[in-house]
């Protein structure tokens, strides 16, 4: 299967890609139709279905066969929510009933991954047999498989006879030189192989697995992890080689390097990208097809919706007393997918009939703005700015409104009068929306929207559980109308 | 002769399925290996493979209790560099 090269231009700075923007889109608006049939219910490669639909990841895949330097093997972390991190792990019969029992209870969920907290296939046997059980048991699963890349050749031909229409491959370089800084050692053929010589063969076996995956006809997202100093000049290279060899999106996340995590890049002081830089990445990235910005990097045995953990109600323990009647569960998913799938197309055909009576309005020619919102789903706004657990960035200009990153916040306000630490808690959610000229929640209190404005953000609570991408627009327009938005002589020079 | 795994194993599995004589077991708290059995894949592999996949510095010694893969030699990250972050971790 070959994808169709639509756009090789770079994005422009602050600009949209005609693929990743513009108001008559959703975000694969590009893609054929089987393609969009295979992800418009998938929340990890939709972002419009990320909004409707969840998923599930098990950890029945310890072993890992390299070693990356943003990831420490000590996996057994309760507290955590970050990729390659899990509480219990699972055999692959008790991943068969968590799934089962998951999907029961949440019937939005449609898809079951595997992603670590090792390397799946690095775990065949584990990894194979949670399919197999699960492809018989639970057929209208979709079932999902990330991998580094290392053991992917001799692994597509058993990935192609389940129910799997998507793999992720990590590919975070082409070069063997940017590979060593970034794997310290492969074990291949027996052996530990270390350095650049360990990176190229991981670079080969990701690039050959990638071309077999996309004969098969089996979608592939790339994952890579920006790290600053290290890959970022490079990432863009990346894009396009993987673009060009059939994959369909690509994903560029943020190093996430702590010392606390006890990683190379962690103890080592190397930094993570500020969300400026990784923008700017994915707009050099974006080209033929969307770049995926709404990646939230869960844990490996993240349950529900994304951003939305309930992997706590789904311990091991609880699910031995649930009593699962798969048969009717799986009649009950039916008919809420159908659903979901009917208000998604309901709001696609809204959001393309908004597009044209905008047409018609005379064409602004202000500069973009970056908007933050405060949602707890489905598109609409309707969260209150204290208890906002998260902030959508999106970005608002003459052409459109386009979605661009998510930023986590620490909850300030818990519903309690009174709180020690409210102060620096609001101070540091005013400080994750930095760049964002206007946040929009469904209500804000007197206190942060005096904070908010003295920081040059100016809170709007007007929208209440209205549509996202309208609202954003409305308040763009009331903006460039009241005359806040004339380029200034410099941005011109930029945009000609 | 027989190489031990030791209680920085952090139960990744990687080690058991590559063993050529069978002689990791899974145990509690952490894997373990039957000296009677292991034959520090001598005849099988050029290294052995137990200790060419585990990730964790330290975690598996040699015959004389010397660790196969010392501080610092898998992960790149130097020892004194690793203890100073770990020290300021726990003055906070």
């Amino acid at each position: 299967m070959e994808l169709p090269i639509l756009n090789d231009q770079p994005t422009t700075k602050g600009g949209c890609s005609a693929g990743s923007c513009g108001s008559t889109d959703d975000q694969l608006s590009h893609l054929t139709d089987d393609i969009r049939e295979k992800v418009q219910n998938h929340p990890c490669y939709s972002e419009d279905a990320h909004h409707y639909f969840a998923r599930m990841d098990v950890a029945v895949a310890p072993a890992c066969n390299i070693q990356c330097h943003y990831c420490n093997r000590k996996y057994d972390c309760a507290n955590e929510s970050r990729p390659g991190v899990v509480s219990e792990l699972l055999t692959p019969e008790q991943a068969v009933k968590k799934t089962m029992a998951v999907a029961a209870n949440i019937p939005q969920m449609t898809v079951l991954g595997i992603a670590g907290p090792g390397d799946p296939l690095a775990n065949p046997e584990r990894t194979f047999a949670t399919f197999r059980a699960l492809s018989e048991q639970a057929p209208d699963i979709k079932l999902c498989v990330s991998t580094n890349g290392l053991a992917l050749p001799q692994s597509v031909e058993e990935l192609s006879q389940h129910n799997i229409d998507h793999v992720t491959i990590t590919i975070n370089c082409v070069d063997p030189e940017i590979g060593a800084k970034i794997y310290p050692w492969v074990f291949w053929n027996n052996r530990r192989i270390k350095g650049k010589k360990g990176a190229k063969i991981l670079i080969e076996q990701q690039q050959k697995g990638l071309e077999m995956l996309v004969a098969k006809g089996i979608l592939v997202k790339v994952n890579s992890v920006m790290i600053p100093g290290i890959n970022d000049k490079h990432l863009s290279e990346v894009s396009r080689i993987v673009k060009e060899k059939g994959a369909f999106l690509h994903n560029v996340m943020p190093l996430i390097a702590e010392a606390e995590h006890g990683t190379f890049y962690g103890v080592m002081g190397q930094r993570g990208p500020t969300a400026a830089e990784l923008q700017e990445l994915q707009d050099q990235c974006a080209g033929d097809m969307n770049m995926m910005r709404h990646c939230r990097q869960c844990r490996a045995d993240a349950v529900g919706l994304l951003g939305e953990d309930r992997g706590d109600e789904f311990t091991m323990d609880k699910i031995e007393e649930m009593e699962i009647d798969y048969q009717a569960a799986m009649e009950k998913r039916k008919v809420i997918h159908d659903a979901i799938a009917l208000e998604m197309d309901e709001k696609r055909v809204a959001k393309t009939q908004i597009a044209q009576e905008r047409q018609t309005l005379p064409k602004l020619s202000t500069r973009p703005v970056l908007m933050a919102v405060a949602t707890g789903g489905q598109g609409v706004m309707n969260v209150h700015f204290g208890h906002a657990k998260e902030f959508l960035i999106y970005e608002a200009s003459p052409d459109g409104v386009r979605f661009i990153s998510h930023r986590k916040t620490d909850l300030y306000c818990s519903g309690d009068s009174t709180c020690g630490e409210a102060e620096t808690a609001l101070q540091r959610n005013i400080r994750t929306l930095e760049g964002c000229e206007v946040v929009l929640c469904s209500k804000i209190g007197y206190e942060p929207w005096e904070q908010l404005e003295a920081a040059g953000i100016q809170p709007n609570g007007e929208h209440a559980m209205e549509s996202i991408k309208e609202a954003v627009m409305a308040v763009y327009r009331e903006l460039a109308e009241s005359g806040k938005l004339e380029e200034t002589d410099e941005q011109q020079r930029v945009n000609a | 002769m027989a190489l031990k795994i030791i209680e920085s194993c952090v139960n990744c599995y990687a080690c058991e399925p590559l063993c050529p004589s069978n002689a990791i077991y899974e145990a509690k708290p952490h894997f373990l290996i039957d000296s009677k059995k292991c034959s520090e894949c001598e005849g099988d592999h050029a290294d052995p493979q137990c200790a060419s996949i585990c990730p964790i510095e330290g975690a598996i010694l040699d015959a004389f209790g010397v660790p196969i893969n010392p501080p610092g030699s898998l992960t790149g990250i130097p020892p004194e560099k690793m203890a100073e972050a770990m020290a300021e971790l726990q003055a906070h």
